[in-house]
C-alpha cells in the first residue's frame, strides 16, 4: 500500500469568545433589532416585533430603526457599542440572503 | 452566517432561522414567519451551539492509502472534493515535501501570520498560502506574489468579508508590475487572462488564491458565497502590465496608483465583477486620429452603464480596469494622448444622464449607500461613474494587436498595492525554473 500524507487546506480557527448566553424567558425582556434593511426586512421585522409583543407579556421591543442600519454599518464597533449601551437583553439580526 | 460568526472569533455556529429565498422577494407572502415564530423564540432562549471541538492549533496532516501511487493520488483528489476543498480540476495534494519546496520562495517564516481570512476567519500564515499553491500546481517562485496578493486582500479598506459573501461574485484581479512578472512567467501579452503554457504562473497563483478564498475564508458556492454566477473564479485574474511596452513618458500602473518607483516588484489588487471585450479598431479608411477617437468612444460607451456594485468604490476605489494593448498605447501616445487625457476622456464621456439612471431605478441604490460622498453624487446630472478620472485603472497589457481593448468592470471599494518581498535565494529559484520548464520565450536565467 502507498500512503499519501498531506496538509489540511482549511486553515485553523481561533475561538476567542463564547456565544451569548440564552435567556430563560422572553417575558419582561428588552429586545432589539439590528437590520441591514435588505430582503424585505422592512416588512418582516415589524411583523416579528408585533408577534413578540403579542406573545410575551411585558416584553419591550425597540423600534426597528433604533440602531444604525445597512450592511456597512451593522457590523461596526460603533453599532456594537450602541447596542451594548441600550440595555437590551437580546438582539435579532436580519435579513441575510 | 456561520462564516461571519466564526470570523468574529465565536464557534462557527449560529442561532439562525432559514427560509426559502422566495420570502425575501418584493411582494412575497411573509406568513411563514408566523408559522415558524417558535423557532425564532427558541433561538433567543434554548439554542445551543452544536460545535464541540476546538480546532487544532496548527495545520493537520491528512492521509489516504492506495494500492499504488496512482490509486492514492485519485483517492486524495476524491477526498479533497468530498470535503469541499477542491474546485473540480485535478490537484496536487499538499504533501510535506511539496509544501516545503514551495516555501523556499518565501522571504518570511512559514509561521508568519498574515491575518484571518474573512469571513470565516481561518488563520492564514505563509504556510497556508504554500499549501494552497502546492494544491494549485504552483512553484516556489510564485509564492511571493501570492503572499503579497493575500496581504492586499486583507487590507481593511477592501471590505473583503462582504466581497467574499456577496451575490455579485467579484473576483480578485491581481496586476503585477516589475521585473518579477517576466522572471516567473506572469503573462502580460497575448491571452493574458486565460491559460498559456508559456506563462503558467498567473493560473496557479490565482487558483491558489481562489482555493484559499473557499477553504480558509469559507466562500463555498451557495453556502459561504452567494455569487449567483461566479465568473472567472477558477483562477481569478492574475496578469502583468507590459512595463517594457509602455510608451515613452508613460508610467507603470503601480507608480501612478500607488507611488511605487518604476521597476518595483508589486501587486495591485482590484476586485472585478465582469469582463468585456471592446472592439476598438476601425473597419474602413479612418485616419489615425479618427481610429483613436472612435476607439475611445467605444470604450467609454461600454463603461457608461449603471453598474451599481461599483458604487462601493465610487469615491476611493475604481469602476474598473481598462486594458489597452501596448501597440494601441504607443500609437495613441504618438498622437498626443497621455494616460491622464485617456482617463479624463473616459470619465467625462462615460457619465450617465440622470433620466437614464432613474429609468433603471439606480438612484435608490445611491440613496442607501453608506458613504455620504457617494450619496451626494445623486445631485450630479449627468452622473459620473466614479468621483474623478484617477479612479479609473488604466493598464497597458495584452497581445501585440490593435483591434481590441478590454474592460474589467469592478466591485472594488479600494485598489490596494503591495510591494513583493523576495527571498535571498530568489535567483536560484529562477535558475531551477528554467531547468525544469525550459527557457521561456522572453526570459532565461540559464542562457
Amino acid at each position: 500500500m502507498v500512503k499519501l500524507e498531506f496538509h489540511d487546506p482549511s486553515g485553523t480557527l481561533e475561538i476567542t469568545q463564547p456565544h451569548a448566553p440564552r435567556l430563560a424567558s422572553l417575558e419582561g425582556r428588552r429586545i432589539g433589532f439590528v437590520s441591514n434593511e435588505q430582503w424585505q426586512a422592512f416588512r418582516m421585522l415589524p411583523l416579528l416585533k408585533s408577534m413578540l409583543e403579542q406573545d410575551f407579556p411585558g416584553v419591550e421591543v425597540l423600534p426597528i430603526d433604533t440602531f444604525p442600519q445597512g450592511n456597512d454599518l451593522i457590523g461596526t464597533e460603533k453599532t456594537a457599542d450602541l447596542v451594548g449601551k441600550s440595555g437590551v437583553d437580546a438582539v435579532i439580526v436580519g435579513n441575510a440572503a | 452566517m456561520k462564516n461571519a460568526v466564526s470570523g468574529l472569533g465565536l464557534a462557527p455556529d449560529a442561532a439562525m432561522i432559514t427560509f426559502p429565498i422566495d420570502m425575501f422577494l418584493p411582494g412575497s407572502d411573509i406568513g411563514q414567519l408566523k408559522a415558524r415564530k417558535q423557532e425564532i423564540y427558541n433561538g433567543l432562549t434554548h439554542w445551543k451551539s452544536d460545535f464541540k471541538a476546538a480546532a487544532p492549533a496548527k495545520s493537520t496532516m491528512l492521509c489516504v492509502e492506495g494500492a499504488s501511487y496512482e490509486d492514492a493520488l485519485v483517492k486524495a483528489n476524491n477526498f479533497l472534493l468530498t470535503n469541499l476543498w477542491g474546485d473540480g480540476l485535478p490537484m496536487w495534494p499538499a504533501t510535506r515535501e511539496r509544501v516545503d519546496w514551495i516555501l523556499k520562495g518565501s522571504a518570511l517564516p512559514r509561521t508568519h501570520m498574515l491575518g484571518k481570512f474573512p469571513p470565516r476567519g481561518g488563520l492564514t500564515t505563509v504556510e497556508t498560502c504554500a499549501v494552497a499553491l502546492a494544491m494549485a500546481g504552483g512553484r516556489p517562485e510564485y509564492l511571493p506574489v501570492l503572499v503579497a496578493a493575500v496581504d492586499a486582500c486583507f487590507d481593511p479598506s477592501t471590505v473583503f468579508d462582504q466581497l467574499q459573501a456577496t451575490s455579485g461574485g467579484p473576483f480578485p484581479a491581481v496586476i503585477v508590475n516589475g521585473p518579477i512578472a517576466r522572471q516567473i512567467r506572469v503573462n502580460s501579452g497575448f491571452g493574458l487572462l486565460g491559460p498559456d503554457p508559456q506563462h503558467p504562473a498567473g493560473a496557479s497563483i490565482g487558483r491558489a488564491l481562489r482555493l484559499m478564498q473557499q477553504n480558509v475564508g469559507g466562500a463555498l458556492p451557495g453556502v459561504g458565497t452567494m455569487a449567483i454566477f461566479g465568473a472567472m473564479r477558477y483562477t481569478n485574474a492574475v496578469f502583468a502590465e507590459d512595463d517594457e511596452g509602455l510608451p515613452p513618458g508613460w508610467q507603470p500602473h503601480a507608480t501612478q496608483r500607488h507611488g511605487f518607483a518604476p521597476g518595483t516588484n508589486s501587486v495591485s489588487v482590484v476586485f472585478a465583477s465582469g469582463a468585456t471585450n471592446v472592439r476598438r479598431r476601425g473597419a474602413k479608411k479612418e485616419t489615425p486620429e479618427e481610429d483613436a477617437l472612435n476607439g475611445m468612444w467605444r470604450m467609454a460607451d461600454f463603461m457608461r452603464t449603471p453598474n451599481l456594485a461599483a458604487l462601493a468604490g465610487w469615491e476611493k476605489g475604481t469602476p474598473g480596469i481598462m486594458m489597452i494593448a501596448p501597440i494601441v498605447a504607443r500609437r495613441m501616445a504618438e498622437l498626443g494622448w497621455t494616460q491622464n487625457s485617456i482617463r479624463e476622456f473616459l470619465w467625462e464621456n462615460s457619465k450617465i444622464p440622470m433620466a437614464q439612471m432613474s429609468r433603471a431605478g439606480a438612484p435608490a441604490w445611491i440613496e442607501i449607500d453608506s458613504n455620504p460622498v457617494t450619496r451626494e453624487s445623486i445631485n450630479l446630472d449627468p452622473w459620473p461613474i466614479c468621483l474623478k478620472p484617477d479612479n479609473i485603472v488604466l493598464v497597458v497589457a495584452g497581445g501585440g494587436h490593435p483591434t481590441h481593448s478590454y474592460w474589467l468592470q469592478a466591485h472594488s471599494p479600494s485598489v490596494i498595492g503591495r510591494v513583493i518581498r523576495l527571498p535571498e535565494t530568489f535567483d536560484e529559484l529562477l535558475i531551477q525554473a528554467d531547468r525544469d520548464l525550459g527557457c521561456g520565450s522572453d526570459h532565461c536565467a540559464i542562457a
